[in-house]
């Protein structure tokens, strides 16, 4: 028996005038303005109605706020304006007095110890600032989980493009060259380069074993069924490396002052883990040490954690010359020596019954986190948790582990572990349901998990989903069986083969298990001289919506119009913690608490007798301003605390890992040309079930966007590592998809609400990433009828697997009889 | 970016001579940059070994185009955007407009040029196998003069070419004699834009009754240089295309590449995928190679006869015999493509009296009495076009009927509306539509479907 | 355009930018990219890839799309360039523009100054682009943030609205 619970309140008390003390000398400069002109309400794109409509499937009234004005419509983007018009300020874009450039000298080696430098001939190196190890005052570490990545290697380097010395120069031009002229020598060390080569542990490269971390998650009596089950099927599956590729490269400015402290400003996700990587760097106490966040140009995970090594980079030159810094990478640096997609390998061995059931699995999933620990044990744990996919297991046991390989850090990329353990269990599904003799639409629908069910880690479903009926939805929505049919006929005498596939998932949203309890995320919502409302936190916008969904929440919450509100530029010194920029956790938990601060706000206007319980916007504003007048400040705090329901043994890895999952069910239609061997995919159905759709056209373009990533994922990008270095590091040999490459992808709402997410939302940035590569490669499977395991697959492996398969099938197409 | 702006010299001179002259002062010390798609890539990324460059770009003895009697000289100078826009190029050279519209996006094809593809001799450029199809000559040219190569031995090996250190490709020569040939290419890439080819191939075949009288295939990415399929080429002129000779074919081509691994593609892949190339070509060629040769005999016979026959002849395909007379000013028509282009050509500039006398030469739809004035060809092919409407329900013609009403009485003429393949129901729900339309939209749109019509028509006369 | 002899050092360089005569000392192989934003402060215009491929650094020139990561700017001596802060006249935003807010056609924003001069490009050209013209029109503009679906959108809405007339 499952039961629906409210949420305790999740604010502090609000305390008017109590807001943290401000350091002298700085000053409040929000960015984001209030939007000027009146809203845009009236839809006028096709599309736009499209996704309107698809919104109208409501199923917990009690969650949604009646005649909602804002949230659910498509307002204006909050800070659109600036990017239409070349306007907005991403952080190459900004340029301060006497500021130099910086630049990295990196390791060309896997793995050795440095013996020596040399500083080349032809460059004046008496105008160059040089950074070393020796220059930085406080640990030698761009602190994460744990410490074991340095900021610049001492001694030892552990990958290729592993940062040793850091240049500075007032003249950019001139820093390529010298960065070249510094030669190193080296004594190599054996060095390792993939997942095997680690755990047979013939080389030790990190700790112990090169394990940067493990997990086990067990559930029930797995080990009795083996002898009873029907059918044991086991597989491996494989995925690569990733590059997260947003158009705008990494990129920081810093700048050093012996009172104010160090300030960075950049393209990043997360200001507080720069902040925290800085304070241990240099030794610095929180209040001096300032992170900004320019607007920035895509990010997808790729800057979570490696913009504090840039801007360790920045600061650590500004500290030695006195002078601003800025470094900015151009494509190859940043596609060589920042993170990737964890490549990952996962093995499947399942008990399953004559008709279908899953009695019991072992899953042992590994990923590759490359030279140093960085953020491995966390996509590690989400990849083990999301393993089983959306299916019941009566038991289950999950081995999973991140190993040390040479190569530059592995780090976060939209979907975390996720689309790499749910493209092996989806692609297993598949296998099983035809060595059992059932479709792969009816393996599914068999095992999906239900209301009252629990997942892996024990966690209950208690909500009411039916994937039974999104599958359906899915099906109909995509025509899937009449295609099906007609392809299967066609496929006979055409040269191009056709398939359909199918991807059934769920992604949880937040941060797993207690992870958002010891996040304790603060938010601020404070009032301005003007009476509009200002949004305090350190959530970042990089095109996903944050800025214009946290405003509407703000503005539905209060009832109040949209133009009134605005959000401050992420700024450590003005904004409070909300917690990184990830895990799809911004609308559902920030949103949540910012509602809360908005809530806190109006409390404290009616208790002060200056707001009626009625009000209109403009009598709200004018409650602020006589606030702000009378005490100087009007500010409301919100804390997170974890709900009652989300219980979580981090020991034994069970319970509820998340606040809530988003559901989906995704259809690929492909065609391969056995002319050139090559995939397409020719159209896409993504339906998701995201708890309450704020944003009709953000939402959609959320899905649009991950769809279009994991279909590069399943068939164009492919990094080439050679000695544990990319080798393809330009737009032009890594290959993403350009706008004549993707099919319609057609994105479809349900809404079920989300009792933890602000006005029922759940978090959907990273869902729409994990469904594409399985269906796609299911769609090939059901063309070709030749199983792929790996991704990326590109023509050439085709080509590999037909040519050992020849077929009186491929004959046919080859030359005609 | 990577290099250094101030150890670099690039001068742009006004004029071809100028940079002639520069070039004989000292040879091989100046780098000539066109669209500089290439050889600013290399400068960004700090790997370009030349210091003194020489801007070509623009020049206008090297981006003219000319057209004469029997040949075409493509500047140099030309981008692949001036390449996709010529008109002549389009209907009788469609393999380099093709091949243009695939490399790089809208941007590059804005500045790259055909010479610079020629000169920069990456064996994957996009241009250079059709240029070896068409049999081009080179005009080279220098201070000391101007000199004319074949292209099929202008690469010597990887990224070496006969061009002599003070030289520049001055225009690219191709000859007016291809319009017959059923021309094929394709371009395999890694994605469908803005990709370096994997095997890239141009092809040209040309059948005589069902025999293979000419045929030239060439491919780049399979070899250091773009080749000429030459032995392949042997197996299959003077044959008739049959499965036998296409495995032939398959093999000889396999055979003939000298393929490679490297960092976008395998050398089996490209093996395999080159053969399966060829084999498509001469599919191809085998059923629409067929059609060509009736066409060549239909337009050579109707380009011989006097201007007032010539014009009976062709009025039946579209009812205007202001269309007609335009069709015979163009004449020699020498192929399908150029047939078409040139109905198309002529009937846009119609004014509108004559449109409308050719929406008269038509039946209504569902009608079967063709106005007396029609030829009794285009009787005969309306009734055809209009083979599903008279199969339909009785309701579904009553309403046509009414429909058809309706329409003359607001626009004054009757409906015109391509039939061909369109079931009654279709054509009902297209003219309910259509009712809606304003008077000058609805002109356009009778417009268009007289012009498809048109085309069928023109096809059809082709083939009889 | 006056040129020293001795070429590698500076030289005079004059084009007009939205409308504005402006003319700057340069060497003659700077980047048309980086003489835009960095002599000219003219930021708008984006470095994504340095090789002409990811379009964000697009701008026009006498009415053509280029890449400008790959004009040596001498070459852009006397020329007309648009780039995308010529675009909103007297602070009023364009259709296409405006489109682009409404559909959702930009996310991060890095590559949407260059994705709306290849659109203004694409339009006036062909005013009511088929969405195979405007798949080929922009397919030299790389975006990682929308999937290119929600900028279709935005340029078909623009042409609906007139956006060239």
């Amino acid at each position: 028996m499952f039961s629906r619970q409210q949420s305790r309140p999740l604010q502090r008390p609000v305390e008017a005038g109590l807001a943290p003390p401000r350091p002298s000398g700085s000053r409040v400069a929000p960015i984001y303005l209030p939007h000027q002109s009146p809203p845009r309400f009236r839809i006028v794109c096709h599309t736009l109605l499209q996704a309107a409509k698809s919104c109208k499937r409501l199923h917990d009234s009690s969650i949604r706020m009646k005649n909602a004005r804002i949230v659910g419509t498509s307002v204006p983007r909050m800070e659109g304006r600036g990017k239409v018009t070349g306007q907005a300020r991403y952080v190459d874009d900004m340029v301060l007095p006497g500021m130099l450039y910086g630049a990295t000298v990196r390791s060309r080696i896997p793995r050795g110890k440095i013996k020596k430098f040399t500083f080349g001939p032809g460059i004046e190196w008496n105008e160059f600032i040089i950074v070393t190890p020796r220059d930085i005052p406080g640990k030698n570490c761009i602190a994460l989980i744990e410490d074991d990545q340095p900021c610049l290697a001492d001694g030892i380097v552990n990958h290729p493009e592993e940062p040793l010395l850091l240049l500075a120069h007032p003249d950019r031009h001139l820093l390529p060259k010298a960065v070249e002229a510094v030669t190193v020598e080296y004594e190599p060390l054996p060095a390792i380069f993939d997942m095997k080569e680690s755990e047979a542990l013939q080389q030790i490269i990190w700790g112990t074993d090169n394990t940067f971390k493990t997990y086990l998650i067990e559930k029930g009596n797995i080990d009795s069924v083996w002898q009873t089950a029907d059918h044991i099927v086991e597989a491996k599956y494989t995925t690569g490396a990733q590059e997260q590729l947003y158009i705008e490269n990494n990129g920081m400015i810093a700048t050093f002052d012996l009172q104010q402290g160090l300030t960075v400003w950049g393209s990043l996700q997360c200001p507080y883990y720069i902040h925290k990587a800085l304070m241990k760097l240099f030794g610095l106490p929180a209040d001096r040490v300032r992170v900004v966040q320019m607007e920035t140009g895509g990010a997808f995970g790729g800057k979570e954690e490696y913009p504090s090594m840039i801007a360790a980079h920045a600061a650590l030159l500004a500290m030695k010359s006195g002078k601003p810094v800025k470094i900015i990478y151009d494509r190859m640096e940043d596609m060589a020596a920042t993170t990737k997609r964890h490549p990952s390998h996962t093995r499947h061995r399942t008990a399953v019954s004559k008709d279908g059931k899953l009695l019991a699995g072992e899953i042992d999933f590994t990923i590759d986190g490359g030279a140093y620990k960085t953020l491995s044990p966390v996509v590690l744990s989400r990849g083990a948790i999301h393993a089983g996919g959306a299916y019941y297991w009566p038991s289950i046991r999950i081995r999973a582990k991140a190993v040390a390989t040479n190569a530059p850090p592995h780090g976060a990329f939209r979907g975390f572990g996720a689309p790499q353990s749910l493209f092996a269990i989806e692609r297993h599904m598949d296998r099983i349901a035809q060595i059992v003799g059932l479709s792969p639409v009816e393996i599914r629908r068999r095992n999906f998990l239900k209301p009252g069910q629990t997942t892996t880690t024990g966690q209950t479903v208690n909500e009411e989903i039916d994937l039974g009926k999104l599958l359906d939805r899915a099906l109909e929505l995509s025509d899937y069986h009449a295609k099906k049919k007609i392809f299967a006929q066609d496929n006979e005498q055409s040269p191009r083969k056709k398939g359909m596939g199918i991807a059934a998932f769920l992604h949880g949203a937040g941060f797993t298990g207690s992870g958002e309890r010891f996040l304790g995320s603060v938010v601020g919502v404070e009032a301005c001289d003007d009476g509009n409302l200002r949004i305090l936190v350190s959530s970042t916008e990089f095109g996903q919506g944050t800025n214009t969904v946290l405003c509407q929440i703000v503005a539905e919450a209060l009832g109040i119009h949209y133009e009134d509100v605005s959000i401050a530029q992420p700024d450590t010194h003005e904004v409070p913690n909300s917690g990184p920029t990830v895990a799809s956790r911004t609308v559902m938990v920030v949103g949540k608490l910012v509602q809360s601060a908005a809530v806190g706000i109006r409390n404290t206007l009616t208790a002060s007798g200056m707001l009626k319980d009625s009000y209109s916007p403009e009598e709200f504003r004018a409650a602020c301003r006589a606030y702000v007048a009378a005490h100087g400040k009007l500010r409301s705090v919100a804390q997170y605390e974890q709900p009652d329901d989300i219980v979580w043994d981090e020991d034994k890895y069970r319970g509820s890992a998340y606040a809530a999952f988003a559901w989906a069910v995704y259809v690929a239609e492909v065609t391969v040309d056995l002319t050139t061997y090559s995939a397409t995919v020719n159209d896409f159905v993504a339906l998701q079930e995201i708890g309450r759709v704020l944003h009709p056209v953000l939402a959609k373009g959320q899905i649009i966007g991950g769809v279009a990533q994991g279909i590069g994922f399943a068939l164009y990008e492919k990094v080439i590592w050679e000695n544990g270095r990319m080798q393809n590091g330009q737009m032009t040999n890594y290959i993403m998809p350009t706008s004549a490459d993707l099919p319609p992808i057609r994105v479809y709402f349900e809404e079920l609400g989300n009792v933890h997410g602000a006005f029922g939302a759940k978090g959907i940035g990273e869902l729409p990433m994990d469904g594409p590569a399985p269906a796609i490669v299911n769609a090939i499977e059901d063309a070709l009828h030749i199983s792929f395991d790996c991704i990326p697959l590109l023509p050439e492996d085709i080509f590999a697997a037909l040519s050992e398969n020849e077929s009186p099938q491929t004959a046919i197409a080859r030359a005609p009889e | 970016m990577r290099a250094l702006p101030t150890e670099y010299e690039l001068v742009a001179p006004r004029t071809l001579p100028d940079v002639l002259s520069l070039l004989a002062h000292e040879p091989g010390a100046w780098l000539p940059i066109a669209g500089g798609t290439d050889v600013m890539v290399q400068y960004s990324a700090g790997k370009l070994a030349a210091r003194k460059l020489v801007s070509i770009w623009n020049l206008p003895e090297l981006r003219s185009l000319e057209v004469m009697a029997d040949e075409i000289q493509i500047g140099a100078g030309c981008t692949y955007t001036d390449l996709r826009a010529h008109e002549v190029i389009l209907r009788e050279l469609s393999l380099l407009s093709s091949s243009a519209s695939w490399t790089g996006g809208i941007a590059n094809q804005n500045r790259g040029t055909i010479g610079g593809n020629i000169v920069n001799a990456s064996p994957a450029a996009d241009s250079l196998p059709a240029l070896m199809v068409y049999g081009a000559e080179l005009l080279l040219v220098s201070a000391r003069g101007e000199r004319r190569v074949p292209y099929a031995s202008f690469h010597i090996s990887y990224r070496k070419t006969q061009l002599a250190p003070d030289e520049l490709i001055r225009a690219i020569c191709l000859k007016r004699q291809f319009s017959g040939y059923y021309a094929h290419a394709r371009k395999v890439g890694a994605r469908n834009a803005q990709a370096i080819s994997k095997v890239c191939h141009a092809a040209l075949g040309l059948l005589t009754d069902g025999v293979v009288d000419d045929i030239r295939l060439a491919m780049g990415s399979v070899a250091p240089v773009p080749i000429r399929l030459s032995e392949t080429e042997r197996i299959i002129r003077g044959r008739s295309i049959d499965p036998q000779l296409i495995r032939l074919a398959r093999a000889a081509a396999a055979a003939e590449i000298r393929p490679i691994d490297d960092i976008r593609s395998t050398s089996r892949y490209r093996a395999a995928v080159a053969a399966n190339l060829v084999g498509e070509f001469l599919e191809q060629l085998s059923v629409h190679g067929a059609r060509s040769e009736n066409s060549q005999k239909v337009l050579a016979r109707w380009n011989g006869l006097q201007s007032d026959k010539a014009a009976e002849e062709i009025l039946p395909c579209c009812g205007s015999k202001a269309w007609a007379r335009g069709m015979t000013t163009r004449r020699p028509v020498l192929n399908e493509e150029a047939l078409l282009a040139a109905c198309d050509e002529v009937w846009r500039n119609l004014p509108e009296s004559d449109w409308l006398e050719a929406y008269r030469s038509h039946p209504r739809i569902g009608d079967s009495h063709t106005p007396a004035s029609a030829p009794v060809q285009s009787a005969a092919w309306s009734s055809a076009e209009q083979q599903k409407v008279r199969a339909a329900g009785e309701d579904v013609k009553a309403a046509l009927a009414a429909g058809n009403r309706e329409y003359e009485q607001k626009f004054n003429r009757i409906f015109i509306v391509c039939a061909t393949g369109k079931s009654a129901p279709q054509i009902l729900a297209i003219l309910r539509r259509r009712l809606q339309n304003d008077e000058k939209t609805e002109l356009h749109e009778a417009a268009e479907q007289q012009r498809q019509i048109a085309h069928l028509r023109l096809k059809k006369w082709l083939s009889s | 355009m006056s040129q020293s002899p001795k070429s590698r050092e500076k030289c005079e360089i004059s084009f007009t930018v939205n409308g504005k005569l402006e003319t700057v000392h340069v060497h003659a192989m700077e980047r048309l990219l980086d003489v835009l934003r960095h002599e000219l402060g003219l930021t708008g215009t984006k470095e994504g890839c340095g090789e002409g491929e990811c379009g964000s650094c697009s701008v026009l020139i006498d009415g053509m799309l280029v890449n400008s990561c790959l004009i040596p700017v001498l070459q852009a001596n006397g020329t007309k360039i648009v780039t995308i802060e010529g675009l909103a006249a007297d602070g009023r935003l364009q259709i296409l523009q405006q489109a682009f807010l409404d559909c959702g056609g930009a996310q991060c924003g890095i590559c949407t100054p260059g994705m709306i001069l290849a659109s203004l490009h694409l339009l006036e050209k062909k005013p009511q682009p088929t969405l195979e013209e405007i798949r080929e029109g922009l397919s030299g503009n790389l975006c990682r943030c929308t999937g290119y679906m929600q900028i279709f959108d935005a340029v078909a809405e623009a042409a609906r609205r007139g956006a060239t007339a």
